[in-house]
């Protein structure tokens, strides 16, 4: 298995430790196996659509009343 | 070991890399890298505790295992969070509040163990799982909401730090270098478990409160009574309640605690079959914060009987206030506890904003990394705390009022990265069989509820305050 495999550091990571890593991590767990392999998008659902908006537009909102009090407090 | 893993993928749970990728993975694809060296070292000795038998190889797997949440709860316990409950204590004093802020830490649990479960299926951090799932369009407005809170908190870290070792007749700029001193030299062991050792020992110097609060001899009877009761409160419901009902809300369930906590898991390398020990974590965690609390409350509880003003304190006169009733020694105490609070969290904040950033830059982002692979993930850290700290040095800023605003903030930006919580730990396609039961749901979506009304409540309290007096009966 350790001669399939490369290290990021050319010569200085050893077949122990290349076995030590194999055998201690989770396939998914190891770095390169994460840069390539990405978690497919999903599709959202119109009431997943109305959700994310109606927070987005009450957070926007709710900075404005945050800003109009820092604003009445200076005053 | 590979037992331990071959029953991890023999497990119900169906991991990330089943459902993301079926074709076999190239052999030039696979690097082992200096990080999963680090990585694997961990798990091994993991491995090798879970084999044995008996108490003390079982204490030994709970002290390898622990880490993420208990430094989420007691960083989260951060300069802002124990500003407000020094104040709430000082205004309000000993009633309403006390079970108040217990239950802000119930839905604490509720919602940082979900990011336990996240974190061990998918090996991946939060903001890595959003722009994924969901794209780069909402994936920014996530970012962009941690990033602004995180800095603003960041401020707020540092006002904690001067005012805390101000009391010690420290000046503002060598307390706030030696704050980033302590920050760049944890930072150089270039090892996770290291690093997170040196910030939970850190972090355990937020029960300081404690021993200040018991000088203050409170009054057991009477905090029974308002843990049982929820009264009094003085005052009854007014614009300044709200203020400080929100600010407690914030002191303990924000934003960059669901991304913290879930990249401290991938980097700390939990799996699906350590989730019961992330729980345990996390409720440790959450009890000891919840002890820490409660302690500053009731520390500047005598402010309130003796009715001492105590709305525009700082940190240091707040510890200046209680001499009288806790000695030189109390006060020092609780001065040292705000700074410790401040140091603690900066760590943590700045921490979690660099994980976030490398997630979506897709640069590496690890606590094992030395300094020459995860270049971008220092740099975004010790540049995020230097911004923050070189504003704290500017005279004439509103310390307080910015500390009190940036816990109503945090509690502002909460739903929407709820939602995205909600629905990525509801995914079976990257859950599997670990998706939340129906209890934890209802769970998290109350807590949504609450975190909508307490907003709303505060939206009113501003913009109508007539309305306010309606909604509380005067």
């Amino acid at each position: 298995m350790e001669s399939e495999v490369e290290s990021s550091h050319g010569g200085d990571v050893s077949r122990a430790e290349v076995r030590s890593v194999i055998a201690a991590l989770e396939p998914d767990q190891i770095v390169s196996a994460k840069e390539h392999h990405h978690c497919p998008r999903r599709r959202l659902t119109r009431t997943e659509m109305v959700l994310f908006w109606a927070l987005r537009i009450y957070l926007v909102f709710m900075m404005g009343v945050v800003f109009y009090q820092i604003w009445t407090g200076v005053r | 070991m590979g037992e331990e893993n071959s029953a991890s993928r023999r497990g119900e749970t169906v991991l990330l890399r089943d459902v993301v990728d079926h074709q076999p993975r190239p052999a030039s694809d696979v690097v082992i890298t200096h990080e999963d060296i680090d990585r694997a070292h961990d798990r091994e000795r993991v491995s090798a505790t879970r084999a044995r038998r008996g108490i003390r190889p079982r204490l030994r797997l709970f002290w390898l295992l622990i880490g993420p949440g208990i430094l989420v709860m007691l960083g989260e316990n951060d300069g802002p969070s124990m500003l407000s409950y020094a104040a709430t204590g000082a205004r309000f004093g000993i009633g309403f509040f006390l079970p108040f802020v217990v239950l802000t830490f119930v839905m604490a649990c509720v919602v940082q163990e979900m990011t336990v479960r996240l974190g061990a299926a998918t090996h991946r951090g939060h903001a890595e799982l959003i722009f994924d799932r969901f794209g780069p369009f909402w994936g920014w407005f996530s970012m962009i909401d941690l990033m602004v809170g995180n800095f603003l908190t960041l401020v707020t870290e540092f006002i904690a730090i001067r005012a805390g070792l101000g009391f010690f007749g420290v000046r503002p700029g060598i307390a706030v270098f030696c704050a980033l001193l302590v920050l760049a030299i944890a930072l150089l062991t270039h090892r996770y478990w290291t690093w997170e050792r040196i910030i939970l020992a850190a972090a355990i110097f937020n029960l300081l409160f404690v021993p200040v609060a018991l000088m203050t001899h409170p009054h057991w009877g009477a905090v029974g009574r308002a843990l049982l009761t929820w009264r009094p409160l003085p005052g009854g419901l007014t614009q300044d309640t709200v203020l400080i009902l929100l600010a407690n809300v914030g002191a303990t369930v924000t934003p960059w605690m669901l991304f913290f906590q879930q990249s401290a898991i991938a980097d700390k390398g939990l799996t699906t079959r350590d989730i019961r020990f992330g729980r345990i974590d996390t409720l440790l965690g959450a009890t000891l914060a919840a002890v820490a609390a409660l302690a500053t409350m009731l520390a500047t509880a005598p402010l309130f009987l003796h009715h001492m003003s105590a709305g525009n304190y700082e940190a240091a006169e707040f510890a200046q206030a209680l001499q009288p009733f806790v000695g030189r020694w109390g006060a020092a105490l609780f001065a040292l506890g705000m700074f410790e609070a401040g140091m603690v969290a900066a760590i943590t904040i700045s921490t979690s904003s660099a994980y976030a950033f490398g997630e979506v830059a897709r640069r590496p982002h690890s606590l094992n990394l030395p300094f020459q692979q995860g270049r971008t993930f220092y740099l975004v850290l010790l540049v995020e705390a230097v911004a923050a700290a070189g504003l704290v040095l500017i005279p004439g800023i509103p310390l307080v009022y910015i500390v009190l605003l940036v816990n109503v903030i945090a509690v502002l930006a909460m739903p929407p990265a709820l939602l995205f919580l909600y629905m990525l730990v509801n995914d079976r396609e990257i859950m599997g069989t670990l998706v939340s039961p129906r209890w934890a749901n209802v769970l998290a979506l109350g807590v949504v509820a609450l975190l909508v009304g307490a907003g709303l409540l505060f939206g009113v309290s501003v913009i109508a305050p007539n309305a306010l007096a309606l909604i509380g009966g005067k």
